[in-house]
């Protein structure tokens, strides 16, 4: 298995972040481990995507991370890349490169700025591009697909670098249901694999289905922390979204090949 | 990968045009020796500065992820140009009592300042706004700056004739004036550089996403952004000090060959190079057959290619919001 090889624990504690003289956010210790998955959940400007891009080393932050018994801090952003693969919401690429070459970059981390793809790199390559289920994708020009199909790609450099630690910004936003539900089913396939999977997502019912553990934030702080099933639940609900919730209230939606459905 | 063949091919017709074409007949035995000799420097010229702004275009474009930024439009040119004089002129006023060093020398160490702080500049200004106006703007004023600059130094240099006309000339620009020794001191710098730029091409593909999926992905994107403005400048100052302030090229370039040899740098960099020596070389026969009184400035030419294309692609940019 090539995936989530090392088996790399996340653990956070006290991370403070300011951004232009404002605290966004404020003592967050959290822990994520291998083969599970931690939600960030909680309003519009609750800090959960800055949250993600400090754990990722992306944003000057204070307090300390560690990656397994390492301090992230320590590390250059090519040993970082090694351990960490961010996934953001939607890449900025506006170039007309092919899905091969983008799910290609994602092996900087090993090959560096001068060396060539070994055999090795292409067969990561091909690893990532069938785990992501984006293999029919590969030469396809990237800007030219659909924003699924862009996650799937996006999820593959991802994997191509096979870092153990992934951290994903939202990977079912602006995805139609279909689209979304395959996202979800394929990070729960990697926790499986004992990837350690930090995600943020929008949507509370997905957090419930996919992720085993969730943090709760408001205002840049940690409001409620637990299982996703008590974290989403009508007390934590009311108190910082200001909304009732109802168990059982929405449709739901379930792939055609799924027995249960 | 038919792109190659059809490079050289046309690098060998505009070689050999670039010989055979010119004022000066070549029938007369006594100075063929002569002419075959000025055309061949010439020749080197144009070709060597031809690949380094095309390089040096294609680097740029990749650093500020932004298809109309070209080394003349973000003001490097002119930047190196500015530096070049001023170099120039400080010879001139002292350092030819010095012996040791030679004006060859040392106008393309000016070039290679003024290029590196005019693009300095910019990734300062673009730490706060990734803008496409902005950029341009940027450059323009830059380009507006230097240029101002340049006339006041022109203006000094007028005290001497010969140190007046030297600055003059040089900053005219022109391909058909240059000797041996400026193509000896130039040829080693734009050859490190354009190998240099194909070394960083992997990292310049990364920043293609922008900086945070660059870091991300494992670039050290300072390190990748200033050694990239580096060996810019090396490429500019090298391209002006052999044939002056020629624009457009570096944009021009890059955006024919896109479509053939696809975005990704370490396939760019070499063609570039080679298409880039061969557009300026065909731009310079063009220059020498066009009927004047005395021979079109290679900077016309390129700049009358040059100008429409740049305002087609921003028309098209801007409808399609890619980098608005």
């Amino acid at each position: 298995m090539r995936n989530g090889d090392g088996h790399l624990p996340l653990r956070a504690a006290n991370v403070g972040v300011s951004l232009g003289g404002r605290r966004v956010l404020d003592g967050i210790d959290l822990e994520a481990n291998p083969g599970e998955v931690l939600a960030l959940l909680g309003p519009n400007g609750a800090g959960k995507s800055t949250l993600l891009k400090a754990l990722a080393g992306l944003v000057p932050y204070e307090g300390r991370v560690d990656l397994g018994d390492v301090d992230l801090a320590s590390l250059s952003p090519q040993k970082r890349a090694q351990r960490i693969s961010y996934v953001p919401q939607r890449s900025l690429l506006r170039s007309a490169l092919s899905v091969r070459d983008v799910v290609a970059l994602g092996r900087y981390a090993h090959v560096g700025g001068f060396g060539g793809l070994s055999k090795n790199d292409k067969e990561a390559i091909d690893h990532a591009l069938r785990t992501a289920h984006a293999d029919a994708l590969r030469e396809r020009i990237f800007t030219q697909l659909s924003v699924g199909e862009q996650q799937r790609v996006l999820l593959a450099r991802a994997l191509a670098s096979d870092a153990p630690i992934l951290l994903l910004d939202e990977p079912t936003a602006a995805l139609d249901v279909g689209e979304g539900m395959a996202v979800l089913a394929l990070i729960r396939r990697l926790a499986e694999r004992k990837h350690t999977i930090i995600v943020v997502l929008h949507d509370l019912a997905d957090a419930r289905s996919t992720t085993d553990r969730a943090l709760l934030l408001k205002e840049g702080r940690v409001v409620e922390r637990g299982d996703t099933n008590e974290v989403v639940a009508a007390e934590p609900i009311r108190r910082v979204y200001g909304v009732r919730l109802i168990e059982n209230a929405r449709i739901g939606f379930a792939p055609e090949s799924d027995p249960d459905a | 990968m038919r792109l190659y063949p059809l490079l050289f091919s046309l690098l060998l017709v505009a070689g050999l045009l670039a010989v055979l074409v010119g004022s000066g007949d070549l029938s007369d035995p006594e100075l063929r020796d002569t002419f075959l000799k000025l055309r061949g420097f010439r020749l080197a010229a144009a070709f060597l500065a031809g690949a380094a702004l095309a390089v040096g275009g294609v680097v740029v474009q990749g650093l500020f992820r932004n298809p109309l930024a070209s080394p003349s439009v973000l003001g490097t040119t002119a930047g190196a140009s500015f530096g070049g004089q001023v170099a120039l002129l400080a010879y001139g006023l002292t350092g030819a009592s010095a012996g040791f060093v030679v004006p060859e020398m040392i106008v393309p160490i000016g070039c290679f300042i003024g290029a590196l702080t005019a693009l300095a500049v910019l990734l300062f200004f673009l730490r706060i706004t990734q803008d496409l106006l902005a950029l341009l703007l940027t450059g323009f004023v830059l380009s507006a700056l230097f240029l101002s600059l340049s006339a006041f130094v022109t203006s000094i240099a007028q005290e001497t004739w010969e140190l007046g006309r030297a600055v003059v000339s040089f900053s005219l620009g022109s391909v058909s004036g240059t000797g041996p020794r400026q193509l000896a001191f130039a040829l080693p710098l734009i050859g490190a550089a354009i190998i240099a730029c194909w070394f960083w091409g992997r990292a310049l593909d990364l920043l293609l996403s922008g900086e945070e999926e660059a870091q991300s992905m494992g670039a050290n994107v300072g390190a990748v952004r200033w050694w990239s403005a580096i060996w810019v400048s090396v490429l500019v100052a090298g391209a002006v000090s052999v044939g002056g302030n020629v624009g457009f090229v570096g944009l021009v370039v890059p955006h024919m060959l896109r479509p053939f040899a696809g975005t990704k740098h370490r396939r760019l960099i070499p063609a570039a190079a080679l298409a880039g020596g061969v557009f300026l070389l065909a731009c310079d026969i063009i220059a020498r057959l066009v009927p004047s009184r005395s021979e079109m400035p290679l900077g016309v030419v390129t700049g009358l290619i040059g100008a429409p294309l740049f305002l087609l692609l921003l028309i098209r940019l801007r409808r399609e919001h890619a980098y608005a």
